[in-house]
């Protein structure tokens, strides 16, 4: 991606992102290093949207995740994405 | 937004004082002071509201979070305390981070609702607490007379332990006692009821211990009024894989009938059978908390009729009604399903009182199940609404032939759900 398409890019919706998010903080909330299920929070957007995209398409394999990314369009992932990347724990 | 000063905030006029207060608090419509939610219940459906409520209004939302109890032991789990995977004070859980999140937290029992004063009346401490919104999440009853013979006093000599706590306690000390050769009964619950693989995770669990202790006359019977139950493929394969021979399933078509219980002589009576067991967990029918029924909430089946759309009460629209007490159309009754449809309802809730913005409802769920050491399989999917009800979408379930490997890492997944979870609901 070049640094013009980012720009043209619209901004994503942060407040999609925080509604999204409390499904993915079900089981991601308490992440610790040898956790099965990762912390996410404060990834940076490119490597969350890359691995939900992955689920999504099935190219990674926990079914959880298979089904929670499956009902999530680009713009959903965007608003993840961005949400996770500027979020604290 | 411009900047507001304090030199030109004190020279608003007071009509444009009164836009302003709506505009950054939004709580005009609701009289005087900040608009109030009030939360009845604290598990995982009621602190998840409260929790999220507090968090993401920041203070612009009065909440308030009445629950009897000053810890909270999950029923999610427990089934491992019973396969000693677990003890109960990893399950036992405190309000401490609810509170830094903003909630108040009264510990005492609500004992009424007035709909029409929108005021709930509690004991302990003793008040009345009026509410813009109100949800209700006091998970369910059960329905003792469900399974003749049984009663709150048998259940001290039989115990359901679907309530955690002291009864899953007292399940645990009697199955601990038992000796080779002797008989367990379950009394498995009719549908709708909490957490549906519950009963056969638990049986699972039982012939865990038993087998452990070197048991091999041991039986586990389990009468159904069922005709079939969750994951009952995997389940049964996993019995014959680790317990061979060890639990009996019987569905209706087998035993013809349940006809009660006798807690004085420990039988059990069917039509095909009379057994005489030295341990028999009945699991009776359940049915929406008492204070959701006495406010007029539930229908004839006894659980609350919602909106799929935002977790509102079809009675009335200042409720929610939430987790274990509500008909949530194809989702379970599981604390999973408790959390996904408490955020629903809560950023309903910010929408309605301090006008944030409100989004399509989505709901998800997974159950995980302990069939032996290392041997877990999994339930689950995403639900939305439609055909009028929260509407299942294809979902996903263990197969039989899985790897080793993949039943591994859903306990371990497991484990670190319920570590996440309990951090979502209580902080």
């Amino acid at each position: 991606m070049t640094g013009g398409q980012l720009t043209a890019a619209p901004a994503a919706d942060i407040e999609l992102g925080r509604y999204l998010s409390s499904e993915c903080m079900t089981c991601h909330g308490a992440a610790k290093a040898d956790s099965t299920i990762p912390n996410i929070i404060g990834l940076s957007e490119m490597h969350i949207a890359e691995v939900i995209k992955a689920y999504r398409a099935k190219a990674l394999p926990n079914p959880v995740m298979q089904s929670i990314a499956s009902r999530l369009n680009d713009e959903d992932i965007a608003a993840l994405a961005a949400f996770f990347a500027t979020a604290k724990k | 937004m411009t900047e507001i000063t304090r030199r030109n905030f004190t020279v608003l006029t007071g009509a444009s004082l009164a836009t302003l207060s709506t505009s950054l608090f939004a709580p005009a419509a609701f009289g005087q002071g900040k608009p109030r939610l009030v939360v009845v219940g604290g598990g995982p459906g009621g602190a998840t509201v409260a929790r999220y409520v507090a968090k993401d209004s920041a203070g612009a939302i009065d909440v308030t979070l009445i629950e009897p109890s000053k810890t909270f032991t999950t029923c999610f789990f427990s089934n491992l305390y019973v396969g000693g995977f677990r003890n109960l004070k990893s399950l036992t859980h405190n309000y401490d981070k609810v509170r830094k999140a903003g909630v108040k937290v009264v510990h005492a029992m609500a004992v009424s609702i007035d709909r029409n004063k929108k005021q709930v009346v509690y004991s302990g401490g003793g008040g009345v607490i009026s509410y813009d919104r109100l949800v209700i999440a006091p998970g369910i009853d059960l329905k003792w007379d469900s399974v003749p013979g049984y009663s709150e006093a048998a259940a001290q000599i039989m115990p359901h332990a679907w309530k955690p706590g002291p009864q899953t306690e007292l399940l645990v000390k009697k199955l601990n006692a038992l000796k080779d050769g002797d008989l367990i009964v379950m009394v498995a619950p009719p549908n709708p009821y909490r957490c549906p693989p519950g009963p056969y995770e638990r049986a699972s669990m039982f012939a865990h211990v038993l087998t452990k202790k070197g048991h091999k006359k041991s039986k586990i019977i389990i009468v159904d009024p069922k005709p079939a139950f969750s994951k009952q493929a995997v389940f049964m394969d996993g019995w014959e894989r680790h317990y061979p021979g060890m639990i009996e399933w019987q569905d209706p078509k087998i035993h013809g009938g349940i006809k009660g219980v006798d807690p004085k002589t420990g039988e059990v009576k069917t039509d095909l059978a009379t057994y005489k067991a030295a341990l028999v967990n009945v699991i009776p029918a359940q049915m929406a908390g008492k204070i959701a029924r006495d406010a007029g909430l539930a229908d004839a089946s006894g659980f609350c009729a919602i909106d799929p759309e935002n977790m509102k009460s079809k009675v009335d629209a200042n409720i929610f009604v939430v987790g274990d007490s509500s008909i949530a159309g194809d989702m379970p009754k599981s604390a999973f399903a408790a959390n996904s449809q408490a955020k629903v309802a809560a950023m309903t809730i910010r929408a309605e009182l301090v006008k944030s913005r409100a989004f399509p409802a989505r709901y998800s769920n997974t159950c995980w199940s302990l069939i032996a050491p290392d041997d877990d399989i999994k339930v689950g999917g995403n639900f939305e609404p439609g055909d009028g009800k929260i509407k299942a979408a294809p979902g996903f379930v263990s197969q039989k032939g899985e790897s080793a490997d993949i039943r591994r890492q859903n306990y371990k997944e497991s484990v670190d759900w319920y570590s996440g979870i309990v951090a979502d609901i209580f902080g």
